[in-house]
């Protein structure tokens, strides 16, 4: 469905827990995505307290990572006070076009918990 | 007063969690070898009852952390009028999960989410206690909130234990079950992610409350409000006022089946309970300064499965991973 799309994963942030993966991302996947997932929720707890006391800008939404040959979408799914969660996605950057990625993601993460 | 420590375990804890790794570990990984189905009673500290589906776990009940009917109805998500309609409908059959579903409180991926978190953490709060003895049983026992499939418990055993590591490496961490916490010299800042719920913690942190007892209260995981305890103290916000004694002496009961611990206030050690390693007590034990409701089947989980709503968002013919838990 999505371009480039190799691997996503459910974070949770309070706990830094992958709740759900899917994807392939060669024989790593599980080690490599538990070390990143709890270091993708200090990420979004920090950008989030970087956003001011008030949140003038509004609330964080996504946070794009790219490297020469991935993309790294991390999407904030609205969920209750201490049980935030993430929505990563793993793109290979030759495959994707980011600006739709971001939006496709942003589409399609709600379904996710419905 | 903010006790000093550095590091986790003091040698005791440490001993005690080491074998508490042993002893549950070995007991459910037998249980996965053999695709057994049944009772894992786990006598101990704060102890619990393992529910084994075909090797795999579907749900904990343990003093030691909210299980996901705590979760639902404490932090809101799931009404009052609505749990007991659908409770009385589909409670005894094991139907619960699909009949808030199917009622619209809430999401069949909301409630995925929320059991396999609840399970993780009791796991957690298994390994981090004692324990003496596990015993499993085939005959099943009652689970209001199974998770189905169930967990891998391979991977539920490795969250645990990367959760005790985490905190472990914490320079001055906060224990769950015994530092009883209240207001630091800092007032809140507003607003942070994981934080946002900074001021109900604050509010319940009155010296008497271990992040045991708020975790009841709230409806958080126990050991998400002990990281975030963590947090809270290092930035001034809360301090450990004093710590409870817990009690190692015997073997004691698990929990028994369907049975909770009382949300807030109640003692790990005292909701342990007295226990006799050859007969399990069937009925429930009151427990002192215990109150509120106390129904407790506990599922959830830390296994990172595949996911068949995650997949959607791959490409089709991505060469997705059915299994990304197994290499």
């Amino acid at each position: 469905m999505m371009a480039g799309a190799r691997a996503a994963a459910l974070i949770d942030v309070g706990t830094g827990m992958v709740v759900r993966a899917a994807g392939k991302t060669g024989t790593d996947l599980p080690d490599a995505l538990q070390a990143a997932a709890a270091s993708l929720a200090d990420e979004a707890r920090v950008a989030t307290s970087s956003l001011g006391q008030a949140h003038p800008g509004g609330d964080l939404d996504q946070i794009m990572v790219t490297t020469t040959a991935r993309v790294h979408l991390t999407k904030v799914l609205e969920f209750r006070q201490g049980d935030a969660l993430l929505l990563f996605v793993d793109f290979d950057r030759a495959l994707t076009n980011q600006a739709l990625a971001a939006l496709q993601v942003g589409e399609l993460a709600p379904a996710l918990l419905a | 007063m903010d006790l000093p420590r550095r590091g986790l375990p003091p040698t005791a804890d440490a001993d005690s969690q080491d074998a508490a790794v042993a002893l549950l570990g070995q007991a459910l990984l037998n249980c996965a070898a053999g695709r057994q189905s049944g009772a894992l009673r786990v006598y101990g500290q704060p102890g619990g009852t393992v529910h084994v589906v075909d090797g795999g776990v579907a749900g904990i009940d343990t003093p030691g952390a909210p299980g996901p009917d705590v979760v639902l109805l404490r932090s809101g998500r799931v009404p009052e009028p609505g749990w007991q309609d659908a409770f009385a409908v589909a409670a005894v059959d094991g139907r619960m999960g699909a009949e808030l579903v199917r009622r619209g409180l809430i999401g069949s991926g909301q409630l995925e989410v929320i059991l396999r978190a609840a399970l993780a953490d009791s796991m957690f709060a298994l390994l981090s206690g004692q324990v003496d003895e596990c015993r499993m049983e085939s005959a099943t026992a009652a689970c209001l909130l199974p998770l189905d499939p169930p967990a891998d418990s391979a991977a539920l055993l490795s969250e645990g234990l990367r959760r005790l590591r985490v905190l472990a490496s914490m320079p001055n961490p906060v224990r769950h079950d015994r530092d009883r916490v209240m207001r630091g010299h800092r007032a809140p800042p507003a607003g942070s992610m994981a934080g946002g719920g900074q001021d109900g913690i604050l509010a319940l942190a009155n010296g008497r409350r271990t992040a045991r007892d708020i975790a009841f209260a709230l409806g958080w995981g126990v050991y998400a409000l002990t990281l975030e305890f963590g947090r809270m103290r290092e930035a001034g916000l809360l301090t450990v006022s004093s710590r409870r004694n817990v009690t190692r002496d015997s073997p004691r009961d698990p929990v028994p089946a369907g049975k909770s611990a009382p949300p807030g206030g109640s003692h790990a050690a005292d909701a342990a309970g007295a226990g006799r390693p050859g007969q399990p007590p069937e009925l429930p034990r009151r427990r002192k300064a215990g109150s509120g409701p106390s129904r407790r089947s506990q599922p959830a989980s830390s296994q990172p499965g595949n996911s068949s709503a995650l997949l959607r968002l791959l490409r089709p013919g991505s060469a997705a991973d059915p299994e990304p838990g197994q290499k």
